[in-house]
C-alpha cells in the first residue's frame, strides 16, 4: 500500500505547475551557468599552470642554493563549479623560505579587493534555494491539501496504518525532488566534462555521487519540514506560510546571522594589530642581523664590496641576492654570514608565524563560531558538507598550508643536504678557488674581466632531485570532513520525520 | 467604496497568521540588527579615533619643519558610520584602509576585523532585512489577493457591484502597503528606540533626513514587490500556483541575479593584475629616467650632490624631472584603482535588472556606505594631497632662503632647501578627516536610482491593472 499511496503521490506532484517550474528553473540554471563555472575554473587553472611554469622556468635559472627559494601555488579544485567554498577568497600561494613558514593566508586572493563585495555563485547556489523552495512547495499541502478535499478521511477509512500513509508521501516526495536533482546533476556534469581543461578523476566522481547524495539529504530534510507544517496545520495556506518563513529564516536568515553573530560573539584580531606586531618583529630581526653582522670575524659588510652580485637571483624576495666572485676572505665571511643569516631567519620564521597564526587561529575560531551557530540550519549543513567534499573549505586550505609548511622543511633539509649545511661553495658562488685568489689580487680592470669570465661559466644548478611540491586531492579526507555535516543532515531527516508522523498520528481529519 | 475595500483587506491581513509572523520577524530582526550595530559602531568609532589620533601625533612631530610636511606617511581610514546600521554597504569586505604623503598614495588595503574565512555573508542591516524579508512579506500577503478571492467566489461578487476593476485594484494596493507599513514602522520603532537608548552620535537634522530618506525608498521598493505579487495573482488561477511563481521570482530576483555581479565583472572587465600593475609602474619610471639620462631636464638633472648652489647639481631640473615622474606614477596607480572600481561597477551595473539590488545601492548611497563611499574617500585624499602641497607652497614663499620648490624626494628638498625648514603652525596646517556627501549630492546620486525602481513600479503597476482587466473572474 505505501508503493501506491507513494505512485499516486508522484504522479500528482509530476503533474503540478510548481513542479515543472521548479525543475525548468532549476535545470535551466544549471545549464546557463555550469558552461560560465567550468570557463571560470579553466581560467584559474591556465592562471595556476601559468604561475606555476613561470616559478620552474625561474628554478632553472637559479646558479646558487643560497636563492633557491620557490613559490608553490595552491591548484583550483575542480569541484569548485559545485561549490566554489573559500576558493578566491583566502591566499592562494606561499613562499618558501628560510624566514618564512607558510600559514593560511586570511586575505583575499582577489586581484581586485572591490569583489568582495559579490556573494559567490556556484551550483550549491542554486541547490540550496531552488531546490529547497521547490521541496517545500511540494511538500506543504501532502496532508492538509488531502485533508481540505476530503481525500484523506476516506483514505484513513481503509485499514492502513497512518505511518504508511506518511511513509507512502515521503517516497514520493523523495522520488519527486530526485527527478529535477537528478537531470540537473546529470545536465551539469555532461556540461562540466564536456569542457576541455577538466578531467574528473576516480576520487572527483567518488566525491560527485557524495555531494549527490547530499543534494538529496538536503531536499529531503527541507521535504520533511514541509511536511511537518503540512501535518500540524489544518489549512495549506498556513502550512505554506509558516513553511515559507522558516524558509527563509534557514536560507537566508540564519546564514547571514550566523557570520553576524559570530563577529559579535567572537572577536576577531585586526589587521593592524598583525602588522604592527610583524612590524616590531622586523625592526627587531633587522636589529639582530645588523649585530650578527658585526659580530663575525673580520665585522660589517666590508667583505662584500667588491666583487659582481646578482642583486635579486632569479626568483628575487628577501634572502636573494648572491655573490658571483669575491676574495677568498670575502667568501669565508660569506659562508658564516649565510649560516648566520639562516639561522636567524629560521628563528625569526617561528616567530613570524606565531604574529600570524595569533591573527588567523582568531579568525578561524571566528568561523568556527559561526559554522556553529548556523548548524541550526539545514542549508548551512548542506553548504558545509558541499565545500568539504569540493575541496574548497577552510579545512582544505589549512591542510594546504600545512603540505606547504612541511614542503618547506623539505626545501630546506635539500638545500642543506646539497650545500654541507649551508657551508660549501655552492651555496653561494661558482667561481673556482683560483679565480678567488686571482680576484684578490687582480686590479680593478682584471676584475671586471675576471667577473665576465666567472659570470660566462656559472651556469644554473642542476635541481632535477628537487622534490616538487605536491597537494593531492583525497577523497577520504573530503568524505571524513563532510561527515558531521552528512549525519546531521541525517539526523534532521530523521527528526523532522519523526515530529511529522507524531502530529500526523494525532491529525484530525474530518 | 475605494476605503471600504482598503479597510477590509487591512482588517483581513491583521487577522492573518503571516501578519503575526510578519511582525515578530520584523521586529526581532530590527531589534537585533539596531543592538549589533550599535554595539560595533561604538567599537569600531573606539578605534577610529585612537588610529586619527596616532596619525595625528606623528603628523605633529613631522611638523618641525615645512619641508617635511609633505612626507610625513599618513594613514586615512573608513570612518565608522552609525547610519550603516540601515545600510552597511558590506564595508567589512571592501578595503578601507589608505597611506599616502603629500604625493602619493597607497591602492586600498584590508583594514579591521574583516574575516576572509567567514562564509560570504550580507551584513544583517535595514536594508537585508527590509529587502529580502519584507519584500518576500510583500509577497505572502498579496499572493492571494485575486486569484484568492476569486476561489472563494468574493471577487465575481464585489465585480457585480459598480465597482470599477481599477479601482479595487488600487484598493488592494493601498490595503497592501497600509499592512505591510504595520511591521515596518514596528520593528522602524523598535530600532529607533534602542538607537536612541544606546546614546549613538545622531545629533542633527542630516542623520535623521537620511533614515527619512531611506524608509521612504524602502516603501519605493516594497510596493514593487506588491504590485508584482499583483500581477502574478491576477496571472493565476489557483493562489498555489501563484505563490509557487512568485518565490521563484523572489529567488531570481534576490538571490541569483545579485550572485551573478562576480560572474560578469570577471567576464566583461578586467582589472590589471598585480604584475601588470608593478610593469606598469616600471614604465612610467622607465620613461621619466630615460629623459632624464638623456637631458631633458636640463645638464645634471640626474645628480644629488648635497650643495645646491654646486654646478654639479641641478635642483631646477631635478624638481621637474621628479615631479613629472610623480605625476606619471599617479596616473598609472589612479587609473589602476579607477579600473578596480570600474570592474566591480560592471558586476554592479548588471544586476540592477533586479530592485534588490538597486534598493540597497540607494540605501548605501543615502547613508554614505559601500563601494561608492571609497572612490570617494580615494578622491578626497586625493584633494587632500593637492591641499597640503598648496598649504607648503604658500608657506614656503615668505621664506627668502628657499629655492619654493616642492617635489617627492625627500632628502634633496632638505639638503637643497627649495622648500623652507622653518616650522609651520600646525594649527594651520591642513589635516585629513573623511567628509561625508552632502544630503544634497546623495541624492543627486541616487536619483537615476529613485528612477529606476520608480520605472519597476511602474512596469509591474502596468502588468498587473492589464492583467486584472482582462481577468476572468468565473
Amino acid at each position: 500500500m505505501i508503493w501506491k499511496i507513494a505512485a499516486k503521490e508522484f504522479l500528482l506532484n509530476l503533474m503540478t505547475f510548481k513542479f515543472v517550474v521548479g525543475t525548468v528553473l532549476c535545470v535551466v540554471l544549471v545549464v546557463i551557468f555550469v558552461p560560465v563555472l567550468a570557463e571560470d575554473y579553466r581560467q584559474r587553472l591556465q592562471q595556476y599552470d601559468e604561475r606555476v611554469a613561470d616559478i620552474e622556468a625561474k628554478l632553472r635559472q637559479v646558479k646558487a642554493y643560497r636563492v633557491l627559494t620557490p613559490t608553490v601555488y595552491r591548484r583550483p579544485q575542480v569541484l569548485s563549479v559545485f561549490s566554489q567554498g573559500m576558493e578566491k577568497r583566502l591566499g592562494d600561494s606561499a613562499r618558501i623560505d628560510f624566514g618564512v613558514i607558510p600559514q593560511i593566508d586570511a586575505r583575499p586572493a582577489e586581484v581586485n579587493p572591490y569583489l568582495s563585495i559579490f556573494p559567490a555563485f556556484d551550483v550549491l547556489l542554486i541547490f540550496k534555494i531552488v531546490m529547497s523552495a521547490l521541496a517545500l512547495l511540494v511538500a506543504y499541502d501532502v496532508v492538509s491539501r488531502e485533508k481540505e478535499q476530503g481525500t484523506l478521511s476516506l483514505m484513513l477509512a481503509h485499514p492502513i496504518p497512518r505511518g504508511h500513509v506518511l511513509l507512502g508521501k515521503l517516497a514520493a516526495g523523495s522520488l519527486t525532488l530526485a527527478v529535477p536533482a537528478t537531470i540537473a546533476f546529470i545536465a551539469g556534469l555532461l556540461l562540466l566534462s564536456s569542457s576541455r581543461s577538466v578531467v574528473l578523476t576516480g576520487a572527483d566522481w567518488v566525491r560527485i555521487l557524495m555531494m549527490y547524495i547530499a543534494s538529496l539529504l538536503f531536499v529531503l530534510s527541507m521535504y520533511n519540514i514541509g511536511l511537518l507544517f503540512s501535518c500540524l496545520t489544518r489549512s495549506s495556506a498556513l502550512a505554506l506560510v509558516l513553511g515559507l518563513f522558516f524558509w527563509v529564516l534557514a536560507v537566508a536568515v540564519v546564514p547571514d546571522g550566523s557570520a553576524y553573530l559570530a563577529r559579535r560573539l567572537q572577536p576577531a584580531e585586526t589587521v593592524e594589530g598583525r602588522d604592527e606586531q610583524i612590524a616590531a618583529l622586523e625592526k627587531q630581526f633587522d636589529k639582530d642581523l645588523t649585530a650578527g653582522f658585526e659580530a663575525l670575524p673580520g665585522g660589517g659588510w666590508e667583505h662584500d664590496a667588491g666583487g659582481p652580485f646578482d642583486p635579486y637571483g632569479p626568483i628575487g624576495g628577501a634572502f636573494s641576492y648572491y655573490p658571483m666572485l669575491c676574495t677568498p676572505a670575502g667568501f669565508t665571511h660569506w659562508i658564516q654570514r649565510g649560516q648566520m643569516e639562516a639561522g636567524l631567519r629560521m628563528k625569526y620564521a617561528d616567530k613570524f608565524r606565531d604574529a600570524g597564526r595569533q591573527y588567523s587561529d582568531s579568525q578561524i575560531r571566528q568561523a568556527t563560531v559561526a559554522r556553529r551557530i548556523g548548524m541550526i540550519s539545514p542549508t548551512c549543513l548542506y553548504d558545509g558538507a558541499m565545500t568539504a567534499l569540493a575541496g574548497t573549505d577552510l579545512a582544505d586550505f589549512e591542510s594546504w598550508a600545512q603540505a606547504a609548511a612541511t614542503f618547506r622543511e623539505t626545501v630546506i633539509a635539500y638545500i642543506r643536504n646539497k650545500t654541507d649545511n649551508l657551508s660549501s661553495v655552492s651555496c653561494y658562488t661558482q667561481s673556482t678557488e683560483e679565480e678567488r685568489i686571482a680576484f684578490e689580487k687582480a686590479s680593478e680592470e682584471e676584475r671586471r674581466t675576471l667577473a665576465k669570465t666567472v659570470e660566462r661559466h656559472t651556469v644554473p644548478l642542476n635541481l632535477e632531485d628537487l622534490p616538487r611540491f605536491a597537494y593531492p586531492t583525497d577523497a577520504g579526507r573530503s568524505l571524513r570532513r563532510a561527515g558531521t555535516d552528512l549525519m546531521l543532515l541525517v539526523v534532521f531527516n530523521v527528526l523532522f520525520f519523526g515530529l511529522s508522523f507524531a502530529a500526523f498520528q494525532k491529525y484530525d481529519v474530518r | 467604496m475605494f476605503w471600504q475595500i482598503v479597510r477590509k483587506e487591512i482588517l483581513e491581513s491583521l487577522l492573518s497568521v503571516r501578519f503575526t509572523l510578519a511582525i515578530v520577524f520584523s521586529i526581532v530582526l530590527f531589534a537585533a540588527s539596531t543592538f549589533f550595530s550599535v554595539d560595533r559602531y561604538r567599537a569600531q568609532s573606539q578605534e577610529y579615533w585612537r588610529r586619527v589620533n596616532e596619525n595625528l601625533t606623528g603628523f605633529r612631530r613631522q611638523s618641525d619643519q615645512l619641508c617635511k610636511l609633505a612626507f610625513y606617511e599618513q594613514n586615512a581610514y573608513r570612518q565608522p558610520k552609525v547610519l550603516a546600521l540601515c545600510a552597511g554597504g558590506s564595508e567589512d569586505l571592501l578595503p578601507g584602509h589608505f597611506t599616502f604623503d603629500g604625493f602619493d598614495i597607497s591602492l586600498p588595503q584590508i583594514a579591521g576585523q574583516s574575516n576572509f574565512t567567514l562564509p560570504r555573508f550580507s551584513d544583517l542591516d535595514w536594508a537585508f532585512i527590509i529587502s529580502l524579508v519584507l519584500s518576500f512579506t510583500a509577497f505572502v500577503f498579496a499572493y492571494d489577493c485575486i486569484c484568492g478571492e476569486k476561489e472563494t467566489g468574493t471577487l465575481r461578487l464585489i465585480l457585480s457591484g459598480a465597482t470599477p476593476r481599477v479601482t479595487l485594484l488600487l484598493a488592494k494596493y493601498v490595503g497592501l502597503m497600509l499592512t505591510l507599513a504595520i511591521p515596518l514602522f514596528m520593528g522602524l520603532a523598535v530600532a529607533l528606540i534602542i538607537l536612541i537608548a544606546s546614546g549613538a552620535e545622531t545629533a542633527g537634522l542630516v542623520p535623521w533626513a537620511r533614515v527619512v530618506g531611506i524608509v521612504l525608498t524602502s516603501f519605493l521598493y516594497l510596493s514593487i514587490f506588491v504590485f508584482l505579487g499583483m500581477f502574478v495573482s491576477a496571472r493565476a488561477a489557483r493562489p498555489a500556483n501563484s505563490m509557487a511563481a512568485l518565490l521563484l521570482a523572489w529567488v531570481v530576483l534576490l538571490i541569483v541575479i545579485p550572485s551573478l555581479g562576480r560572474l560578469v565583472s570577471d567576464k566583461f572587465s578586467h582589472a590589471h593584475t598585480p604584475e601588470e600593475f608593478q610593469r606598469a609602474k616600471s614604465e612610467a619610471q622607465k620613461q621619466i629616467d630615460d629623459r632624464f639620462i638623456s637631458g631633458a631636464y636640463g645638464p645634471n638633472a640626474g645628480a644629488t650632490g648635497s650643495n645646491r648652489d654646486d654646478p654639479s647639481v641641478n635642483p631646477r631640473g631635478r624638481a621637474q624631472g621628479t615631479i613629472e615622474g610623480t605625476e606619471a606614477l599617479n596616473r598609472v596607480v589612479d587609473a589602476h584603482h579607477e579600473r578596480m572600481l570600474a570592474q566591480a561597477e560592471a558586476g554592479r551595473r548588471f544586476t540592477c535588472i533586479s530592485p534588490a539590488v538597486v534598493y540597497r545601492r540607494v540605501c548605501e548611497i543615502i547613508a554614505c556606505t559601500g563601494i561608492d563611499r571609497s572612490r570617494s574617500l580615494y578622491r578626497q585624499i586625493k584633494t587632500y594631497q593637492q591641499n597640503l602641497r598648496d598649504f607648503i607652497i604658500s608657506e614656503d614663499r615668505s621664506d627668502p632662503d628657499s629655492l619654493h620648490i616642492l617635489f617627492d624626494d625627500a632628502p634633496r628638498v632638505a639638503e637643497w632647501t627649495t622648500i623652507s625648514h622653518k616650522p609651520p603652525s600646525f594649527e594651520a596646517v591642513p589635516k585629513f578627516l573623511e567628509r561625508d556627501l552632502a544630503l544634497g549630492e546623495s541624492l543627486g546620486l541616487a536619483v537615476w536610482d529613485l528612477g529606476l525602481l520608480a520605472l519597476f513600479n511602474l512596469v509591474f503597476f502596468a502588468g498587473a491593472w492589464i492583467s486584472f482587466a482582462r481577468y476572468d473572474v468565473r
